[in-house]
C-alpha cells in the first residue's frame, strides 16, 4: 500500500493522545495471540519495524510509529478467565490487551462476563465473586486506555496514592517476543539473583539467561522512567512499564480489590499553596496541627493550583460544558482533594470532623470545602478533577488552529517526600521567570504534579520545552524519576538522558537487545535506536 | 419570610430493579438518596434564605431511617428538619401523600412559600406537588425554572413549557415545583456537615398531626398498580465501515433517510 493511501485510510493509527503524528507502511488487528505471533513472525523475516498499539490514550507517544508495521490490540478485547485464591481470598481476572478499562469497570461492577469461551475453573470462580463487592484499583483519568496500555506504561492515576500503580495489582503475563516464542510469566515464577542475574524458560523451552543492569532507579512512590531494575526482582516487573519494547504483551492477569462500605471525598479550599501543602503533610501524618490525630488513609490525595482554579472559574463563565461545577468562590486561592474509603460510616464523620480541625488550626476554613459521601456527588468531584485537564486541552486545541506544530506541553514527573516544596518552588519560578501561563495539578499525595504549559505561540512553545528539560535535570538531581506514570515513550527520551548516564542508558539498551536482537519492537521509544549510532 | 421544602427518599439509582412477583421496587441494597429533583428546590430555598433571609423548613415522610436524609438537607443549608412517620402514613399513593403533607405542613404553622422537586425520580408521577397545593388550598405553579422576584405578598417566576417560558405572577403563600434548569446545587461543607450531625430531626406520628385516618396510607389510597414494569430502551448501533469515503457516503445516506422520515 502506497504512503498516501495507508494515511488515507488508517491515517488515525499514525498518531495517539501525546498529538504526535509518526509514520507507517502496514497494520494488522489480530483478534488471538496466534495471529500476533503470525505477525510478528512475518515481520522479523523481513526485518521490518513493529509498533505495538492499544487504545491510543498514551500522553508519551508510544504508540506512534515512526515506521514499518503496526500491531494494533483493540481487537482483543475479551475478558479470557477468572481465577479465586480460596486461601488467601483474593480474586484475579485474565483480560486480552485490547480490553478497556472503562469496559472492564463495567463487567466488575455488574458481575458479569460473558464466559462462553471460558475453562471450568475460570466459569467457577465466579461465584466467589458474589460474596463482595471488588474493584480494580488503577484508575488513570482516561478510562478508555486499554489494559495492555496500563500495563505497558505503568499507568497508576489518583488512586495510587493508597493502592499504588498497575505493577502492584498484575500478576501474570503472557509476552510474545521477537521470535515468536511466547513467555507466560507469573508474578513470584522468575526472581532475580542478589547479584542480579535471571534466567527465563519460554514456551518453546528456550532458555533467556541474563544479567540486569546496575542503575539504581529514583526511591520515590511513583516511576516509569525506563526499565524497572533491582535485585532480587520479580522479573515480570521488568516488562511491566517496558512501553512495548521488550515484547506485546497479549494477556495479562490483574487482582482485583475488595470495595470499601463508605467511599467519601472532599475538595477543600486553601488560602495559600503553602497552607495546601502543610494540609498535604498532615494527611500524610507527616506533621500534627493543634494535636489531632488524623487516621486517615485516603486513595487519592490531589492539588489544583491558583491557576488552575482560576482558568476553570473562568471557563464557567464562558462554556456550557463547566457550568455543572458549584461557583469556585473567588476568596479560594489552591485547593486539595482527597478521597477516603472507610469501613463504616461512623468513622467516616470522626475523620470528617477531625479534617475541619486541622484545616482551620492551618489558617484555612472548614467551610471552605465541598464534602461528598454518595456515588452521586462524588461524581460531582470527579467532574471536578477531569475538568481540569480538559479545559487545557480544549485550550490548547484553540492555540492549535493558529499554529499546528503547537502541542500540550505537560509534565509527569515526582520526587521524594522531603522535596515536595522545593519541586513546586521550582516549577513556579520557572514558569514565572520565563512569563508562560501554565496549571498545576495532580497526584500531589505522591509527590507528583502535572504542570501544563499552555504556549501562546510558537516561541513559548519551544520556551516551555527548554524549561521542561531543565526541570528534569533538577528533578533528576532531586532523586526524583522524569515520568511516573504515563511512561518515557517518544517524547521523554531526552528527559531520561538526565536521569541516567550514558553507560546506564547503555545497559538498558543491552537488556532490550537480549529479548529483541534485531531491535524491531517500539524503536525510538525509552532510548534511541542502534541506527542513531547508539 | 417562612419556606418548606418537601423532600424525599429514593433508590439512588437509574436502574431501578422491579420485584415481578410482588411488582413493587427492590431497595434492598440500593442506598437511598435525596430525590435528584428535591436538591434543586434545597438549593433555591437556601438561595432565597442567603438574599432575603428566611426561616427553610425541610419535610418528609417515610421510614425513621430518612432523618438521616434530613440531616443531609441540613448540611446542605436548610434550617430545620421535620419527619413524619408513622406505619399508618405507609402504602400511600399520592393523594394520601399529599393529604397527610399538609396535615404535616399544618402542623408546622405560618408559611409563605413551598417549594418541591418537579417529580421523584422513583414514581415519576409529578403529582405530589400540585395536589398538596390544592389540599391546602393555595396557588401554585410548576416547572419553574427561574425565580425572578419575591414581593411581600405574590411573586414573579419563569415557568418552562412545552413551546419556551412562561413569565408568571403567583399570590402567596403559594407552592411551586422547581426544575433542574432553576440552580446547581451545591455540596455541604465540612462545617455545614458538623451543623447537620448535631441537629435534631422533628419527628411527627398520626398523633401529632390531626388527621382523618382513613385519607392516610394505603387506606387513604384510591390509586391500584394493575401492572409495573422497566421501560425497554431500544438502542440500535450501527458499525459505519469501510475506508474514509465509504464511511462518509454510508453516513450521508443514512442523515438523509433519517431526514426523509421526519418529514
Amino acid at each position: 500500500m502506497d504512503n498516501n493511501t495507508f494515511i488515507k485510510m488508517y491515517g488515525e493509527y499514525l498518531r495517539d493522545e501525546s498529538r504526535l503524528v509518526g509514520n507507517a507502511e502496514s497494520i494488522v488487528f489480530p483478534k488471538s495471540e496466534a495471529e500476533i505471533i503470525s505477525s510478528v513472525k512475518e515481520m522479523s523475516r523481513k526485518n521490518i519495524q513493529i509498533t505495538t498499539q492499544g487504545a491510543r490514550t498514551g500522553l508519551a507517544a508510544s504508540a506512534v510509529p515512526y515506521k514499518g508495521h503496526i500491531i494494533n490490540l483493540s481487537k482483543m478485547n475479551k475478558v479470557t478467565g477468572a481465577r479465586y485464591d480460596e486461601k488467601m481470598d483474593r480474586f484475579f481476572i485474565t483480560v486480552q490487551p485490547g480490553v478497556l478499562l472503562s469496559e472492564l469497570r463495567k463487567y466488575i461492577s455488574n458481575k458479569s462476563f460473558n464466559a462462553n469461551d471460558w475453562d471450568e475453573q475460570s466459569v467457577n470462580a465466579l461465584k466467589y465473586m458474589e460474596k463482595n463487592q471488588w474493584f480494580y484499583s488503577t484508575d488513570p483519568t482516561e478510562t478508555s486506555a486499554s489494559m495492555g496500555g496500563i500495563a505497558s506504561c505503568n499507568a497508576s492515576g489518583a488512586k495510587s496514592y493508597r493502592y499504588g500503580s498497575a505493577r502492584d495489582h498484575i500478576t501474570g503475563l503472557r509476552v510474545v517476543l521477537a521470535d515468536g516464542d511466547v513467555l507466560d510469566i507469573k508474578r513470584g515464577q522468575y526472581i532475580a539473583s542478589r547479584d542480579s542475574k535471571f534466567r527465563l524458560v519460554t514456551e518453546g523451552g528456550r532458555e533467556i539467561i541474563g544479567q540486569l543492569p546496575k542503575y539504581k532507579m529514583p526511591d520515590v512512590k511513583k516511576n516509569t522512567s525506563g526499565y524497572y531494575n533491582m535485585p532480587e526482582m520479580d522479573m515480570i516487573d521488568l516488562f511491566i512499564g517496558s512501553d512495548g519494547t521488550l515484547g506485546i504483551i497479549s494477556e495479562i492477569e490483574v487482582e482485583l480489590n475488595k470495595a470499601q462500605k463508605a467511599d467519601w471525598g472532599a475538595t477543600i479550599f486553601m488560602p495559600d499553596e503553602d497552607k495546601s501543602v502543610d494540609l498535604v503533610r498532615a494527611i500524610r501524618h507527616e506533621i500534627t496541627v493543634d494535636n489531632i490525630n488524623l487516621k486517615l488513609n485516603p486513595s487519592a490525595i490531589e492539588f489544583f493550583s491558583h491557576n488552575a482554579l482560576c482558568m476553570l472559574r473562568e471557563q464557567q463563565k464562558t462554556n456550557a460544558a463547566f457550568s455543572n461545577i458549584q461557583e469556585i468562590k473567588e476568596s479560594y486561592h489552591t485547593a486539595v482533594y482527597i478521597e477516603v474509603e472507610s469501613d463504616s460510616d461512623d468513622v467516616v464523620w470522626t475523620e470528617i470532623e477531625k479534617l475541619g480541625d486541622v484545616i482551620n488550626g492551618l489558617g484555612g476554613d472548614e467551610d471552605d470545602s465541598w464534602v461528598a459521601y454518595n456515588p452521586a456527588n462524588l461524581e460531582k468531584l470527579h467532574y471536578f478533577r477531569h475538568a481540569c485537564p480538559e479545559c487545557v486541552n480544549m485550550q490548547i486545541d484553540n492555540i492549535k488552529k493558529t499554529d499546528s506544530r503547537i502541542t500540550k506541553l505537560g509534565t509527569d514527573m515526582s520526587v521524594p517526600d522531603n522535596k515536595l516544596k522545593a519541586a513546586m518552588k521550582m516549577y513556579n519560578e520557572g514558569i514565572g521567570e520565563n512569563h508562560l501561563t501554565a496549571v498545576i495539578f495532580g497526584h500531589i499525595g505522591n509527590n507528583h504534579l502535572h504542570v501544563n504549559i499552555i504556549p501562546q505561540n510558537m516561541y513559548e512553545y519551544e520556551k516551555g520545552k527548554s524549561l521542561f528539560l531543565i526541570w528534569a535535570e533538577k528533578i533528576a538531581a532531586m532523586g526524583g524519576a522524569v515520568s511516573a506514570e504515563h511512561g518515557v515513550g517518544k517524547l521523554k527520551v531526552p528527559f531520561l538522558k538526565k536521569m541516567y548516564n550514558e553507560e546506564e542508558l547503555n545497559e538498558m539498551r543491552k537488556l532490550k537487545k537480549l529479548f529483541d536482537p534485531a531491535q524491531i519492537f517500539n524503536r525510538g521509544t525509552i532510548f534511541e535506536f542502534e541506527e542513531d549510532g547508539k | 419570610m417562612r419556606i418548606i421544602v418537601c423532600i424525599k427518599q429514593v433508590p439512588g439509582t437509574n436502574e431501578v430493579k422491579i420485584d415481578t412477583a410482588t411488582n413493587t421496587i427492590i431497595r434492598e441494597n440500593v442506598p437511598a438518596i435525596i430525590n435528584p429533583f428535591d436538591t434543586y428546590a434545597i438549593e433555591e430555598a437556601v438561595r432565597i434564605k442567603e438574599r432575603a433571609g428566611a426561616e427553610v423548613f425541610g419535610l418528609s415522610m417515610g421510614i425513621p431511617a430518612a432523618s438521616e436524609m434530613l440531616k443531609e438537607a441540613i448540611s446542605l443549608g436548610i434550617d430545620k428538619g421535620v419527619l413524619m412517620t408513622d406505619r399508618k402514613f405507609a402504602g400511600a399513593d399520592t393523594l394520601a401523600t399529599s393529604y397527610a403533607l399538609s396535615r404535616g405542613i399544618e402542623k408546622i404553622g405560618e408559611y409563605d412559600l413551598i417549594i418541591c422537586g418537579k417529580q421523584a425520580t422513583d414514581g415519576d408521577t409529578a403529582q405530589v406537588g400540585p395536589s398538596l397545593a390544592r389540599t391546602l388550598g393555595i396557588a401554585y405553579a410548576t416547572d419553574i425554572s427561574k425565580i425572578i422576584e419575591i414581593k411581600s405578598n405574590k411573586m414573579c417566576c419563569l415557568k418552562i413549557t412545552d413551546d419556551g417560558y412562561e413569565e408568571i405572577e403567583i399570590n402567596l403563600p403559594a407552592l411551586i415545583t422547581v426544575v433542574k434548569e432553576i440552580n446547581m446545587p451545591g455540596l455541604p461543607s465540612i462545617k455545614s456537615m458538623k451543623k447537620a450531625k448535631n441537629s435534631k430531626i422533628e419527628i411527627l406520628t398520626f398523633e401529632d398531626i390531626n388527621a382523618d385516618e382513613d385519607r392516610l396510607g394505603l387506606k387513604g389510597s384510591p390509586t391500584q398498580v394493575r401492572k409495573t414494569f422497566v421501560p425497554v430502551h431500544e438502542a440500535n448501533n450501527e458499525m459505519i465501515e469501510g475506508t474514509l469515503e465509504e464511511k462518509t457516503e454510508k453516513l450521508s445516506d443514512i442523515l438523509l433517510k433519517l431526514r426523509t422520515e421526519v418529514k
